[in-house]
């Protein structure tokens, strides 16, 4: 089985295979791919939909091995839940149950795992999903770096959503600013010892199948931009949907502190993780109604229209520039580290 | 006072102006026909603002911009490569570098290839960062590896400084900065790249000095601006090159980074650079060795050099290049004319040094498509 693949089993495994980027692609595909089941469109979705009855229902999972387990604006618990619910929303679906299972490294505080719990159990109460099973294991000291923690979901997909194949003149939006989360990581990450109000995106964004109401009916397709951001999520639509996708630089909305501190960096927010925002494709001249309701909705007052679908370079993500010149947005390729000058 | 700054230089009320003062300057360049421009920006983080603000989709086809050897990553030798893989290679050892050194490949592996081979190294943001470590792993050799310009430079003889006045006799420095000055001389004494003007180095100049730099318009006599790194900084650069080149101005040396870049520097800095350090004769990856380009431990300090600790014979050697990154980090040719850019050779899998770093002036044109209406 090993020689078909479209990989050379001599690699080793890197962390840029779990960054979301090319080389995670390549292993899901070239692997993973080989021996489970692919997903039945060509797409990798972030949930599998299924019918059950009279309803539809979405599925999902994912593991969480963040670090630091605590930044501003929240902690790996509340990064799980929101994550799966998040992935649950861009299927259309409300959350129903969830499973969590911890790996907790021996000598972990007792002080830490509540406050994780709890955070857990709040975004649960706000959203209306429910933790209903799971799994606790305890390694020795060394053998993970603190706590991981692996979430599930089912929910149940709206009527009123019908995915679409997206077509030129669509419009995109990005529910708030982006790469908050990431730069929240990040400064936790390096200390850089910034003084900031900056904090995480982290949110639950289940409230949007309500939220959108009739309009729903208009989106073609949702995702949330976390690993890779908003650069990463796009190429990955623009591939999946074969059109271009053009940015306008002066419409994305990116707060200056995560402007700073990614250029400090050497970081581009567009790479940075949004764990709290959503992008939509609105069908085409839905977009300005579709941003006035959102702007109204929890956590996306600075919404916008970010760019739209033209029949140009098929599979590319271009970008009219601040200045007027137009660049390429490549996919996230690696991993993301600091510069050195 | 970051942000402010960074907010004031988004304002679309200050890039208009220039949008439309490069578009003036460009119907005068229009009636030049058949004249080339050839403008070289030196420092790795103005190719890559170049490249990420889409300035070349605005540029005519005269104008062409030279990527130089401004990106310390892209400029370290392989052999130092593999020097600091030998090292990493040792039990006893922790690595500690900046980010964009892992990818870099030496003779057969990168530093990333070593890490999931599980080799120790760290990633850092800050130099002093390696104090802690080493501080904290007392059983360890901690090895920062010291890479960069004279931006770089000051920081890294802080803490070298830091380690000998706190006794830290665990932790060691493989060194390989480099001198701004003498490769810009180097590529300008070379008569087949023809460059007409240069954009100079605004990291390097806020430690040196924006004069230090004076010498590219007063020996060479090509006009020369310092300029900062947001695009309308670029821009209003070009424009200004581009002013002087067409008789519009008289050719003159300019400061336009003002708000960072002082006439003479930073004088703490400075002193840090000449207290630890001794100026050498230094290997620069794809061109070779230049007279006076490097800094390295000085007699005082060198006990605390790597190469020396590890007693590690320095053999230099320059592998011969398969691709064309020699003639482009001298400005001769440019990422778009070898045969390996993009297809043999990408960021992730480099063939040759200038598409190592974001700031490599082939991997800047591929990820950000540099060539806009060039081509």
């Amino acid at each position: 089985m090993a020689e078909k693949l479209d990989i050379n089993i001599d690699e080793k495994i890197n962390l840029a295979h779990g960054d979301g980027g090319v080389d995670t692609q390549g292993l899901i595909r070239n692997l993973f791919y080989q021996y489970f089941d692919e997903p039945l469109s060509n797409s990798m979705p972030d949930s599998f939909v299924f019918e059950a009855g009279q309803h539809k229902l979405a599925f999902t999972t994912d593991s969480f091995v963040v670090k630091p387990l605590f930044f501003r604006g929240g902690n790996i618990g509340k990064l799980a839940v929101c994550g799966t619910i998040n992935d649950l929303a861009t299927a259309g679906a409300r959350p129903l149950f969830l499973s969590a299972g911890f790996i907790i490294e021996e000598g972990f505080s007792m002080e830490k795992l509540h406050l994780i719990a709890k955070s857990m159990s709040d975004i649960c109460q706000e959203t209306g999903a429910k933790i209903v099973t799971g799994d606790t294991k305890v390694v020795e000291r060394g053998n993970v770096d603190g706590l991981f923690i692996n979430t599930s979901g089912i929910g149940i997909v709206s009527d009123n959503y019908h995915p679409q194949q997206a077509e030129p003149g669509d419009e995109i939006i990005i529910t708030g600013g982006i790469g908050e989360h990431g730069t929240s990581i990040l400064l936790a990450r390096y200390d850089l010892g910034m003084e900031t109000k900056l904090t995480s995106d982290c949110a639950p964004m289940s409230f949007l199948i309500n939220g959108l109401g009739e309009h729903l009916k208009h989106v073609k397709l949702m995702k949330d931009p976390t690993r890779g951001g908003i650069a990463t999520s796009l190429n990955e639509i623009a591939a999946e949907q074969a059109l271009e996708v053009e940015l306008n630089e002066k419409a994305i909305p990116v707060k200056s502190e995560v402007d700073a501190i990614g250029d400090i960096l050497g970081i581009d927010p567009l790479y940075l993780a949004s764990e709290g925002r959503m992008l939509i494709v609105a069908e085409k001249g839905w977009g300005e109604k579709m941003l006035h309701q959102i702007k109204a909705l929890d956590y996306c007052g600075e919404a916008q229209i970010i760019g739209r679908f033209t029949s140009g370079h098929q599979g590319m993500v271009s970008m009219k520039t601040l200045i007027g010149g137009k660049r390429i947005v490549p996919i996230l390729e690696g991993q993301m580290l600091p510069r050195i000058c | 006072m970051i942000q402010e700054m960074i907010q004031e230089m988004n304002d679309q009320s200050i890039i208009e102006p220039i949008i439309e003062r490069l578009n003036r300057v460009f119907e005068d360049i229009s009636g030049l026909s058949g004249q080339s421009m050839r403008i070289m920006e030196v420092c790795g983080t103005h190719t890559r603002a170049i490249a990420k603000s889409g300035i070349r989709y605005l540029l005519p086809q005269e104008i062409l911009l030279l990527s130089g050897p401004g990106c310390p990553v892209c400029v370290t030798p392989e052999y130092y490569i593999d020097i600091m893989i030998s090292i990493a290679d040792r039990e006893d050892v922790i690595l500690v570098t900046f980010g964009d050194m892992m990818k870099v490949q030496g003779t057969c592996f990168s530093l990333s290839d070593k890490k999931a081979q599980g080799a120790q190294i760290t990633v850092v943001y800050s130099p002093e960062d390696a104090l802690n470590i080493a501080a904290h792993h007392r059983d360890k050799l901690v090895v920062f590896v010291a890479v960069g310009f004279e931006t770089t430079a000051p920081l890294i003889g802080v803490t070298v400084k830091q380690a000998k006045a706190g006794g830290l006799d665990n932790l060691f420095f493989l060194t390989a900065l480099k001198r701004m000055e003498p490769v810009i001389r180097f590529i300008l004494q070379d008569e087949r790249n023809k460059i007409n003007a240069m954009i100079c180095p605004g990291h390097v100049a806020s430690i040196t000095g924006a004069e230090h730099f004076r010498f590219i318009t007063e020996e060479f006599g090509i006009p020369a601006v310092v300029c900062g790194f947001e695009s309308q900084d670029i821009a209003a650069g070009i424009c200004r090159l581009l002013e002087q080149l067409t008789g519009k101005r008289d050719k003159k040396f300019v400061n336009l980074y003002q708000r960072c870049v002082t006439p003479n520097g930073n004088p703490i800095a400075q002193q840090m650079i000449n207290e630890v350090f001794d100026i050498a004769d230094g290997e620069w990856r794809g061109i070779g060795t230049i007279r006076n380009s490097a800094l390295v431990l000085n007699d005082q300090y060198r006990y605390l050099d790597a190469v020396k600790r590890f007693e590690i014979k320095n053999e230099q050697y320059s592998s011969p290049l398969n691709c064309l990154c020699s003639e482009i980090l001298l400005g001769l040719k440019l990422p778009k004319e070898c045969r390996l850019f993009g297809s043999i050779c990408t960021p992730e899998h480099p063939s040759g040094p200038c598409m190592v770093s974001s700031e490599g002036a082939c991997a800047a044109h591929f990820k950000f498509g540099g060539d806009g209406k060039n081509g």
